[in-house]
């Protein structure tokens, strides 16, 4: 059975395509998200083959949902929608396949067939070329704010999972370090922390040979010696 | 000879070459200069020729004056003092100077006492002038009392300059004794009886202008309705009508540029709508884009039809509408009959109306036009976004309900077929809510919870008169850039009530993702251009966002 991922924000299309799978037979559904950030969490946690994505859906497109996800927990990705395949195309070709809303069992068979092949080959997910990221969705309450880029001073990561610094607030993101380490142009400086270069005030060398930066706004975040070399050269020191 | 029957005499000789100078005043009123000529805006060139005129009427109050004892009783101080009160002072200097100068010129006793004072009368009117000007009074430039009154001070103080200047004094007094009574009140009721000439002839100047006036507002008004039902192929006949009885000329003939198109009056018996144009007259104003005016004396109009045709002169305007010239329209006289000039300028002011008429109407159906047709665009832009998520959602709830599939499909048929169906321009509230129910119905299926409706209709005015397709494109919107963009639920409230004389609905939705300029700008646009071309522009669409917490569109309707 292939593992897969609904991402839709209509119930309704969750619903059709889940059972158009389970007709199937080789598809197991293992979760349905209404949200771009559900989704991201949901694979994070599900790691599925494949994901079913929605093109339209609020604040976050699939496009845009795609450039958040992890390089190692991409699944191949088939888009739903339900009018604008022309965006697809211009898209990627890379892309598995895409289908179109009301989505016919002929059509979806297809597909399946495709992926399993791909699957067997145990070809890697596609690297898929997107776009970087330029606000970061952070859940503040039950809704969404999208944070510029050049507001976040640094990113943190722990327990309470991924958290997002400006100058006098911090958020929580469902976007793993990694992948804003890789799409949101932040630079690493230590294993649980990402700076925004241009939001560093002072770097202050340490004795144990790790270091110590001073953002705009006086935040302290730490530089492990491991990364320091990368930050020396970021900054040209 | 008694003194004091010599002074009657002399009252009645002054009045008699009094009289000869009004007969000159009432000439002057009759010149073309005096037309243009109003007491409340003389302008430079006016000034001059006043100064002429008065100098003039002052020197003849001079020549024909009566010798008295080596001096002259006059009426010279009627042109001198009203030059004053019509101009002002230094109008009123000059021709008392011009005319004191004159005198002087002519020798006696009194020739320098004379100058000095005629002079001072032609100030004194100037003063009076000021007076009133500065009290805001000018109505009373031209009364006869003013004249009366400023006069008879005037001629008071020339006897006291003539008192106090000519020498030998026993002479001035014994001169001033004959004089004195007869030139004060010739003079005094000669400047009243000239003021009141000049000003019964601009009333009757006045009133015929109002007259004309009067006509060219009830023509506009009358044709008003007539123009814009695509003249002139329509409502030639009713437009040659009103022109015929309102100008009472003899007849009256619209045509295109090939043919008649309306003749009404003398000479309808052959001159008939639908005939080719033979008249060179009319012609010649279509291929010169001229006016053309037979007056009936110099140049005479001869009917190509008929010999026995009454009809004698004819005035032919070009109706230019833009630059392009689409007919002319005709006034006849016949030819025992003279061509009024009143009705040749009339005949003009008309086909100008006429021009700007059609040129409106026209304005009018283009701009009707084109909100017709973006309100096609718009319609056929929404729908096969709608359908295809409607179909979606219908082919997905097919699999559990049946029962609610069914009436999904009922409400996109009822949808549907209401969008086709609306090609009148107002519809009712009730209408346009039952079109929206259709709508709001498959999209709550769509959104399922994450959509909550609320309405809050109050039930009186579901006939009131608005645009069609008013309320679906700002519900679409509350929705599809509301709604749809957000991850808590939404709600969208509607509701309609009564605040004084007006009605206001309200569209409302917790998004709150309204931004100036974007994508949701068209279809309102449209619905506001409408409603303020419907009813004024005091009425309309208006929104209110609070970013993330709420967009509000309020739509302001006459109850």
């Amino acid at each position: 059975m292939i593992r897969a991922l609904i991402v839709d924000d209509e119930p309704h299309a969750r619903e059709e395509l889940e059972a158009l799978l389970a007709e199937t037979g080789v598809i197991e559904v293992v979760g349905s998200s209404a949200n771009a950030l559900e989704g991201i969490k949901a694979i994070n946690t599900l790691r599925p083959e494949v994901l079913f994505l929605d093109i339209h859906m609020p604040m976050i497109n699939g496009f845009e949902m795609l450039a958040m996800v992890n390089q190692e927990v991409m699944p191949h990705v088939v888009f739903t929608t339900a009018y604008d395949e022309y965006s697809l195309k211009a898209f990627e070709e890379k892309t598995l396949d895409y289908l179109l809303k009301p989505v016919e069992p002929e059509r979806l068979t297809k597909t399946i067939g495709k992926l399993q092949e791909l699957l067997r080959s145990s070809s890697p997910a596609p690297a898929y070329k997107v776009d970087l990221i330029r606000r970061i969705p952070c859940l503040v309450g039950q809704r969404v704010r999208l944070i510029c880029l050049r507001d976040v001073e640094y990113i943190s990561s722990g327990v309470a999972g991924t958290q997002v610094h400006t100058a006098d607030e911090h958020f929580y993101t469902e976007i793993t370090l990694k992948a804003l380490e890789e799409r949101a142009g932040l630079h690493r400086c230590h294993k649980q922390y990402l700076v925004n270069v241009e939001c560093i005030q002072e770097i202050v060398f340490l004795t144990n040979g790790a270091a110590e930066i001073l953002t705009l706004s006086n935040h302290k975040i730490p530089v492990s010696r491991r990364y320091l070399k990368n930050l020396k050269q970021k900054l040209l020191l | 000879m008694d003194l004091l029957t010599f002074s009657l005499d002399n009252i009645f000789l002054l009045l008699q070459q009094m009289s000869v100078f009004l007969v000159i005043a009432y000439l002057f009123t009759k010149t073309p200069a005096f037309r243009s000529f109003r007491v409340e805006s003389l302008a430079e060139r006016h000034m001059l020729s006043l100064y002429l005129i008065f100098s003039v009427f002052s020197i003849l109050g001079t020549y024909f004056g009566l010798p008295i004892q080596d001096a002259i009783a006059n009426t010279r101080a009627i042109g001198a003092v009203l030059a004053g009160l019509v101009g002002g002072p230094k109008l009123g200097l000059a021709v008392g100077f011009t005319a004191g100068l004159h005198r002087y010129t002519l020798g006696g006793f009194t020739a320098f006492s004379c100058g000095v004072s005629t002079t001072a009368e032609g100030l004194i009117g100037g003063l009076v002038h000021l007076y009133l000007v500065r009290n805001h009074r000018q109505t009373l430039l031209l009364s006869p009392q003013v004249a009366f009154f400023t006069t008879f001070c005037s001629e008071i103080t020339q006897m006291m300059i003539i008192l106090g200047l000519a020498r030998p004094f026993s002479e001035a007094l014994a001169l001033v004794e004959v004089i004195a009574l007869p030139m004060i009140l010739a003079n005094s009721a000669g400047a009243a009886i000239f003021v009141s000439i000049i000003r019964d002839q601009q009333r009757t100047y006045d009133e015929l202008s109002v007259l004309f006036s009067a006509k060219a507002m009830r023509i506009a008004e009358r044709t008003l309705t007539i123009l814009g039902k695509g003249f002139p192929e329509h409502g030639a006949e009713e437009l040659a009508q009103i022109v015929h009885e309102e100008t009472g000329v003899g007849a009256v003939a619209i045509t295109d540029r090939e043919k008649v198109l309306a003749f009404t009056g003398i000479g309808a018996d052959h001159h008939r709508a639908g005939q080719m144009l033979t008249s060179p007259h009319i012609i010649k104003s279509i291929e010169e884009n001229r006016i053309v005016y037979a007056d009936g004396i110099k140049r005479s109009w001869k009917c190509a039809l008929s010999t026995d045709c009454p009809l004698g002169s004819a005035l032919s305007i070009p109706i230019r509408v833009d630059s392009d010239l689409i007919g002319t329209i005709n006034l006849f006289e016949t030819k025992d009959t003279i061509f009024l000039g009143l009705n040749k300028t009339l005949g003009e002011g008309i086909a100008n109306l006429i021009s700007d008429q059609i040129l409106h109407a026209r304005y009018n159906e283009q701009k009707n036009l084109l909100v017709q047709s973006e309100l096609k665009l718009v319609q056929a832009q929404i729908n096969p976004h709608f359908l295809f998520n409607a179909l979606n959602t219908i082919i997905a709830v097919i699999r559990k309900d049946s029962h609610q599939a069914r009436e999904l499909l009922l409400h996109l048929s009822n949808f549907f077929r209401k969008n086709l169906k609306r090609t009148t321009d107002i519809s009712t509230l009730a209408e346009e809510l039952d079109h929206v129910q259709s709508y709001l119905k498959i999209e709550k299926a769509r959104f399922g919870d994450q959509l909550t409706l609320e309405m809050d209709i109050d039930n009186n005015l579901l006939a009131l008169r608005l645009p069609v397709f008013s309320l679906q494109p700002l519900i679409e919107n509350a929705i599809k850039h509301g709604i749809s963009q957000m991850f808590a639920p939404g709600i969208v409230r509607i509701s309609a009530h009564r605040h004084d004389a007006n009605v206001v609905i309200k569209i409302e939705d917790n998004g709150g993702n309204y931004q100036e300029g974007g994508p949701i700008g068209l279809g309102m646009n449209i619905v506001e251009k409408r409603i303020k071309s419907l009813y004024g522009e005091t009425y309309g669409v208006e929104v209110t966002c609070e970013p993330q917490v709420r967009t509000l569109i309020s739509i302001t309707l006459p109850y």
